[in-house]
């Protein structure tokens, strides 16, 4: 261990008379530094912002005067995804979804303004958010300093003295393993950091660092497993880059493309119509003559022991949006099931690849854990309905309850009639606070389990390459 | 002649060379195919809805006894169809509406609506033939070219050569131009060849195959320039990547910050709040609070019979376009600021040849932000003509019947 460290110490020493090394380390740590400053607050300012657009959303709904409490169905309402903590660090989807969600009666509607819609269109990879330029830059960064950290002894024959000299080929390999590490870990500070400052729960925030950190292991281990194995330094540069073109650039579009191509995505408006003509046997809520309430005019009819909907205690209308809502929401809901459950082929479809491609395992899991991944906003949209069914439904009962059936009818031709089937501002409380909010950290931490046991077969995997590749080391040099 | 031929065995008898130039030509394949099966989806698709659309207007059509009930349930699906070379760039097709079903109702409601897929596929990005051509050839250009010079120093031969040829540079040179040109091949024959088979236009795919060449063209006399300078491979490799997570990655990172920092846009959310408050405060509002602004815009029927009912169609619909009158400003400025932001990436990508030639592609594509913003304003003009044929019957200057709807204006993609 000792040897190793004094081999690492003299990497060290290489890397600081090098211009090229300390040059690409010093820049590659200000653009981390940047990148992690920039999303920071960024990400903040968004919080901040759609916090209080929820609140003054929730308030504006409660203070509408008194009204026809159907006025308040289709007036709707807002609600909005607030990013999570280590959305900081990795926000994950939410660029790419709407953030905001307008919910009213009879609709499921999309989330609608992605911060996508009105951002400069930039190219690829515009989006360099500090989980991006750990998956994609770190690599890259590490690839340019120790592609040559053994190959380069093995072309000046320089390894042959080493080995001579009684250092083992296990502690020439595990000492640059060591340098190259120790400047991969060096650049991980600012993630740290930013980990430390975000999230308040350490079990997670540990948990989304650890990810980082083997994954930049893993890395490591690739270069100086490949370096170590190639003749020439020219050969394990090319390797290296071609390895970090393959795994982080190409492969995971390629699998992307896959995904899409082999579980369609049905887009929102044909999933509309679908539910449109389902929709033609529940009928119409507002039209309370529609034949498909029939039915549930004669069973209040026979509940209520009178002859006609005028003599109902309670006002028929609302039954019928209530009823209508019910099975309407009953048909949203399948289909929307369904494009969810598609997405999420698709997705596991991609995550599958992490076997092949360590940037496909490392982004999946960060997302995860950062609580910025697709079924977190699949769930927020199932939040939002449940939010949406539910005062619209409350608001139906109030139109069933409050009102009389007479004043409804004619509440479009008699103005008295319409000022009777008003309701006090009071009923606009049925509306319950929204805020959406991670899973718990346990969960997230459980689902990151795969995760780490394909990482560590990666560790595990590039180890022994580089072990094996180590003891070949004195023989290449003899042969 | 004869130089060139020998030069060209010689490229390929290095087997990196080989490798590399039939991965690109295989990736370029794919990219194309896969930008086809798209554009052949889109299409299908919106032939599809198109019909279910038209159905389900017919249908409910069919039961209406009145022109407010008949606008009200009358969608009319809006799209932008693929131009015939979308299959090269995808552009911001994933990211922007192409398509949305609206009707009579106020159109700020509507005309946001995005209909994205799986954002965790967005979030990985495609594999256009724009997205191979604009970043990847930069990258692979810099494996193929980097160590041309490094390798006949190595190899002692770099002396040797420079004498006999008289001028080592200028053979280099020829060289890197020859590996080019054969990675330029090999990235532009498929496209050739899937352009002539998909009847894409030809004055599109000159723009694409020239805007490609100008990027091939560029690193090929930049890696030059460098290798000429540097003794060691690996430090011109280093130095190369340097310039490309300069010009692909960071030049595009810092001007889209500097671009939505100096053009600001009213927020979304706002216009969609706003919009909504005006159209629903008409409820309670007096009726002359919203007939008037609306006989601003329409004169014509400003001497029709007042609204004396809690509810009346012409009401309802004068309110809808009353909310999208409020919101119009914010509206306006919002659509400006994004075209300004676009033209202001125009400039930046000035700076970046990779992003350049992707808006390039994209703009031959017809799938930049520009195509999108046409688009827009094409679902505008049919709403406003939308508007127009119903008017006459709500203000009761046309009688409706189902016979008249059958003028309905239909919706036509604006090309």
């Amino acid at each position: 261990m000792k040897t190793a460290i004094t081999i690492a110490a003299q990497e060290w020493r290489y890397w600081s008379r090098t211009k090229l090394a300390s040059a690409v380390a010093l820049l590659a740590f200000i653009l981390i530094c940047t990148s992690v400053f920039a999303t920071f607050s960024q990400v903040a300012k968004e919080k901040d912002t759609r916090e209080t657009l929820q609140i003054k959303a929730e308030e504006t709904f409660r203070d509408q005067p008194a009204r026809h409490p159907h006025r308040m169905v289709h007036y709707g309402h807002y609600v909005f995804r607030t990013p999570t903590s280590l959305a900081a660090l990795d926000p994950g989807v939410d660029p790419f979804t709407g953030t905001v969600m307008f919910l009213e009666g009879h609709r499921q509607n999309s989330a609608t303004f992605s911060p996508s819609y009105d951002g400069a269109q930039a190219g690829p990879f515009s989006r360099l958010t500090p989980a991006l330029t750990y998956q994609l830059l770190l690599p890259l960064v590490l690839i340019v300093m120790g592609f040559g950290v053994v190959a380069r002894e093995r072309e000046a024959a320089t390894d042959r003295q080493l080995v001579t000299s009684g250092i083992s080929p296990i502690s020439i390999w595990l000492g640059k393993t060591l340098a190259l590490g120790s400047v991969a870990f060096l650049l991980l500070l600012p993630m740290l950091a930013g980990v430390a400052l975000s999230e308040s729960n350490w079990s997670i925030g540990l948990g989304f660092f650890a990810l980082y950190f083997f994954y930049v292991l893993v890395w490591v281990l690739i270069i100086t497993a490949v370096s170590t194995w190639s003749q020439r330094t020219s050969v394990s540069l090319l390797i290296l880059l071609s390895i970090w073109l393959i795994l982080c650039v190409l492969l995971p579009r390629l699998v992307a493309g896959a995904a899409a191509t082999a579980i369609p995505d049905t887009s929102q408006i044909e999933t509309d119509m679908d539910v449109i003509m389902a929709l033609r046997s529940v009928g119409d809520g507002h039209n309370s003559r529609d034949p498909a309430f029939d039915r549930l005019k004669a069973n209040l009819l026979q509940e209520y022991g009178v002859k006609r909907v005028e003599d109902l205690p309670i006002n028929f209308r609302g039954a019928v949006a209530q009823a209508a809502e019910a099975d309407l929401t009953a048909i949203l809901n399948e289909y929307a099931d369904k494009r969810i459950a598609g997405q999420r082929v698709q997705t596991q479809l991609v995550k599958s690849y992490e076997f092949v491609s360590p940037f496909i395992a490392l982004q999946s899991a960060s997302m995860v854990a950062a609580g910025t991944d697709a079924r977190t906003h699949h769930r927020f949209l199932r939040e939002a309905e449940a939010v949406r069914f539910q005062f619209v439904q409350d608001l139906n009962k109030v139109h069933e309850h409050k009102m009389a059936y007479v004043d409804d009818i004619n509440r479009n031709r008699d103005t008295d009639a319409a000022r009777r089937t008003r309701v006090d501002s009071e009923n606009w409380r049925v509306l319950r606070d929204f805020r959406f909010n991670a899973d718990p950290a346990d969960t997230r931490l459980e689902r990151l389990f795969s995760s780490y046991a394909v990482i560590l077969i990666w560790l595990m995997v590039f180890a022994i390459a580089g072990l094996l590749g180590a003891r070949r080391l004195p023989e290449v040099n003899h042969g | 002649m004869g130089s060139l031929f020998r030069e060209i065995k010689f490229a390929l008898k290095d087997r990196i060379v080989f490798i590399c130039l039939i991965g690109v030509a295989l990736l370029s394949t794919y990219s194309l195919v896969a930008g086809l099966q798209e554009s052949a989806s889109e299409h299908a698709m919106i032939e599809r809805t198109n019909d279910l659309v038209t159905q389900d207007r017919q249908y409910n059509l069919a039961k209406q006894s009145d022109a407010g009930g008949a606008a009200y349930y009358s969608f009319h699906f809006a799209y932008d169809p693929p131009s015939s070379l979308a299959f090269v760039a995808r552009g911001v097709r994933d990211d922007l509406p192409w398509k949305h079903r609206i009707r009579m109702l106020a159109l700020e409601g509507q005309i946001y609506e995005t209909d994205t897929g799986n954002p965790e596929l967005s979030k990985i990005g495609k594999l256009d033939f724009a997205f191979v051509a604009a970043f990847l050839l930069p990258l692979l250009s810099i494996l193929l070219l980097y160590d041309l010079r490094a390798i006949e120093i190595r190899n002692n031969r770099w002396a040797f050569l420079s004498i006999t040829v008289g001028n080592g540079n200028r053979l280099l040179l020829s060289r890197a131009a020859l590996r080019s040109g054969l990675l330029y091949i090999s990235l532009i024959v498929p496209l050739i060849i899937i352009a002539l088979f998909s009847g894409a236009g030809f004055s599109g795919t000159l723009l694409v195959a020239a805007a490609v060449a100008l990027n091939c063209v560029f690193w090929c006399l930049l890696a030059y320039w460098v290798f000429t300078r540097i003794e060691s491979g690996p430090t011109t490799a280093a130095i190369l990547l340097g310039c490309w997570f300069f010009l692909a990655v960071a030049i595009p990172v810092g001007g889209k910050y500097a671009v939505e920092k100096s053009i600001k846009v009213p927020s979304g959310g706002e216009i969609l709040l706003m919009q909504r408050e005006a159209v629903n405060d008409a409820w309670d509002l007096p009726k002359k609070a919203t007939m008037t602004p609306f006989f601003e815009r329409h004169p014509q029927w400003a001497n029709t019979a007042d609204v004396t009912k809690p509810f009346e169609w012409k009401w309802y619909y004068a309110f809808q376009q009353v909310g999208d009158q409020t919101v119009e400003p914010l509206s306006q400025s919002l659509r400006s600021a994004i075209a300004r932001r676009d033209k202001a990436m125009g400039l930046v990508s000035l700076a970046s040849l990779p992003l350049l030639t992707e808006r390039l592609l994209s703009q031959a594509a017809r799938t930049d932000v520009a195509s999108f913003q046409r688009y827009e304003s094409c679902v505008r003009d049919f709403h406003q003509r939308l508007r127009e044929f119903h008017y006459p019957m709500l203000f009761g200057e046309v009688e409706y019947s189902l016979e008249h709807m059958t003028q309905l204006p239909d919706f036509k993609p604006c090309l």
